[in-house]
């Protein structure tokens, strides 16, 4: 059951949104972290290495206290991409951006970056935007299941949502809700009596 | 919720029906009903109505409301406003199901009235998916729903309360960047 | 069965059953569109259960093809449906956010614990297994400097900004709601009987007060 919760610590869709890397350049020297850097042998990492690191652990380094790496936003945010989102949402491929485009692009326009409110409001723009028709596939069952490949998680899931509402809907519709089941829990829990009893015959 | 569980909460409505026994008043939980008298008209819950019918044990009489002419003209305002009218009964399209489901021989013209009845759910769902879609437009926070069935809420839950969530969490962001 | 019996609800004056009735169906569905743990209506649902109990002993005395019996089952069937669908909401929430209602409960009195006493007990012995299982599963094999379990940490809270739908069952005026993106606050007044969507924290005092109904 989803009572909407807020994001905490065992949320897995948190857990793989703060997974995307981005990449980040190194302002200071670091020791024995070359391994870090794929494509360098060196033991260490010198001023000027980019990497792709994951937010989890870009965020940390590039705080005000502990300023080790400065941060790029990865291109799918950049102006380039905004524009297109701007243009029209709708017809974008919203998958191909970030499975996480939303998720992740928040927690990108956290860090301070001089970009940072305009990757906000491409973000609720394009929300908003692209809701419609999010609803529309979702509300229509003949829907072919393919066009959820081009959204994003939460796109996905308010897809999910909508799409299973409407199914529930329909089906009542169509021939009446029926009976109220009873919880899979207790008809199992009943079979189980039962296969005990069946133990004794 | 389930759409089964709407109709469960319909089912506390109360509706006419000819018995066709006699019997004392029964003391039910929730509220006393009759004392039936075979041939006279009796207020009982829904639920109970449709037991009877299926068991043979009365008539139901259709709701006032629930008559291709009253229906019609209902259907018209719908058709003419922008807005969502107020529609006869809080669960007019449950009721609708549950008594044309249950005693459509009972009810004149039970075939017109479940088109018309379809006709005016359509009607609303579209202009309900329009609504939703221009209130997720401008952002707004507040809206109100007058005259929504609960059915009709119903239609449009998580969804809706879900793209609000998300889109309050979004704005949120760049409110506190932007500050 | 001749009498449909005046329940006493506490000290309060006597109500009838069919008052309960629709007050624990009201309870109920709060309960179930609220994001958060509402406080515990054991008297009702202990009122509503011995109702209930006296039913099914009188309908023991009637005779099997006995005209009511039917109907009053299919009554009881239906409140049984509201009553168990409560709790088991109830208990739902609890296990999402066992450490919140248990730190939020310390600090309530007796009278106005929001769990009641079997879900106090319950909700204390569920943050204990869960304790056990992530030492014994997880905890264990870390680092000894990682091996505590961080409650604050992994405390889940529910989203009262979450969006519901509610009727004002009387009017209510000036209920803020904080601003979009341009910051605009708004001041709504709901009129008695209207029926509205927005968030649940500027209503969840009105909720626990009654003047609004979630839908």
């Amino acid at each position: 059951m989803n009572f909407g919760s807020l994001s905490h610590y065992l949320s897995i869709e948190d857990l793989f949104a703060t997974q995307e890397r981005l990449p980040c350049k190194f302002v200071v020297p670091v020791h024995r972290l070359g391994f870090l850097d794929p494509s360098s042998e060196n033991e260490d990492i010198a001023v000027g290495t980019t990497v792709e690191l994951p937010y989890w652990l870009a965020q940390s380094l590039c705080s005000r206290r502990c300023n080790i790496v400065k941060v790029e936003i990865p291109k799918i945010y950049k102006e380039a991409y905004r524009e297109i989102l701007k243009a029209d949402a709708c017809v974008v491929d919203l998958h191909k951006f970030g499975l996480f485009f939303y998720e992740f692009g928040a927690y990108l326009s956290r860090l301070e970056h001089r970009d940072s409110t305009e990757i906000g409001s491409v973000l609720v723009q394009t929300f908003k935007e692209r809701f419609r028709q999010v609803m529309d596939w979702a509300h229509n069952s003949g829907t072919d299941p393919a066009v959820t490949q081009r959204l994003d998680s939460l796109e996905r899931a308010l897809f999910r949502e909508g799409h299973q509402t409407r199914a529930q809907l329909d089906a009542w519709l169509s021939e009446g809700a029926g009976q109220i089941t009873a919880a899979e829990m207790v008809i199992n829990h009943k079979k189980r009596k039962l296969a005990v009893l069946d133990d004794f015959c | 919720m389930d759409p089964a569980e709407v109709e469960f909460l319909a089912e506390n409505q109360m509706v006419s029906i000819v018995p066709n026994f006699n019997f004392e008043r029964i003391y039910l939980i929730s509220g006393d009903v009759g004392p039936f008298r075979a041939g006279l008209p009796v207020q009982v819950p829904i639920w109970m109505a449709t037991n009877l019918r299926q068991r043979q044990k009365c008539r139901i009489i259709a709701p006032d409301w629930m008559n291709t002419e009253k229906l019609e003209q209902v259907k018209e305002e719908e058709s003419q406003s922008r807005f969502f009218t107020k529609m006869p009964s809080e669960h007019y399209m449950v009721e609708g199901h549950l008594l044309l489901g249950a005693a459509s021989e009972d009810i004149p013209h039970a075939d017109e009235i479940r088109t018309i009845l379809k006709d005016i759910w359509d009607m609303r769902m579209s202009k309900l998916r329009s609504s939703v879609d221009a209130f997720i437009k401008i952002g707004g926070t507040h809206a109100k729903l007058d005259h929504l069935t609960a059915m009709e809420i119903n239609s449009i839950r998580p969804l809706l309360p879900h793209a609000l969530d998300e889109l309050y969490k979004l704005q949120k962001i760049v409110r506190i960047i932007s500050i | 069965m001749e009498n449909a019996d005046d329940v006493a609800l506490s000290d309060e004056e006597p109500i009838t059953a069919q008052k309960v009735l629709q007050t624990l169906q009201e309870v109920w569905l709060n309960e179930k569109f609220s994001p958060e743990l509402l406080q515990h209506q054991s008297d009702l649902v202990d009122c509503i259960l011995d109702q209930m109990q006296q039913m099914e002993e009188n309908l023991q005395k009637l005779k099997k093809n006995d005209f009511r019996v039917v109907i009053h089952r299919m009554e009881l069937d239906r409140i049984r449906y509201i009553v168990t669908d409560y709790l088991r909401i109830r208990l739902n929430k609890i296990e999402t956010y066992v450490i919140h209602v248990l730190e939020q409960d310390v600090s309530r009195s007796t009278e106005d614990a929001f769990l009641s006493p079997p879900e106090l007990k319950f909700a204390k012995e569920f943050l204990a297994h869960m304790e056990d299982h992530f030492r014994l599963i997880a905890l264990r094999h870390m680092p000894s400097n990682v091996q505590d379990f961080d409650k604050a940490k992994m405390v889940v809270i529910p989203n009262i900004s979450s969006h519901v739908f509610l009727r004002a069952k009387q009017s209510i005026t000036g209920v803020v709601i904080e601003g979009d993106v341009e910051n605009r606050e708004e001041e709504v007044d709901l009129e008695e009987n209207s029926q509205h969507i927005m968030q649940y924290k500027p209503i969840a005092d009105y909720l626990k007060t009654g003047a609004v109904q979630l839908i």
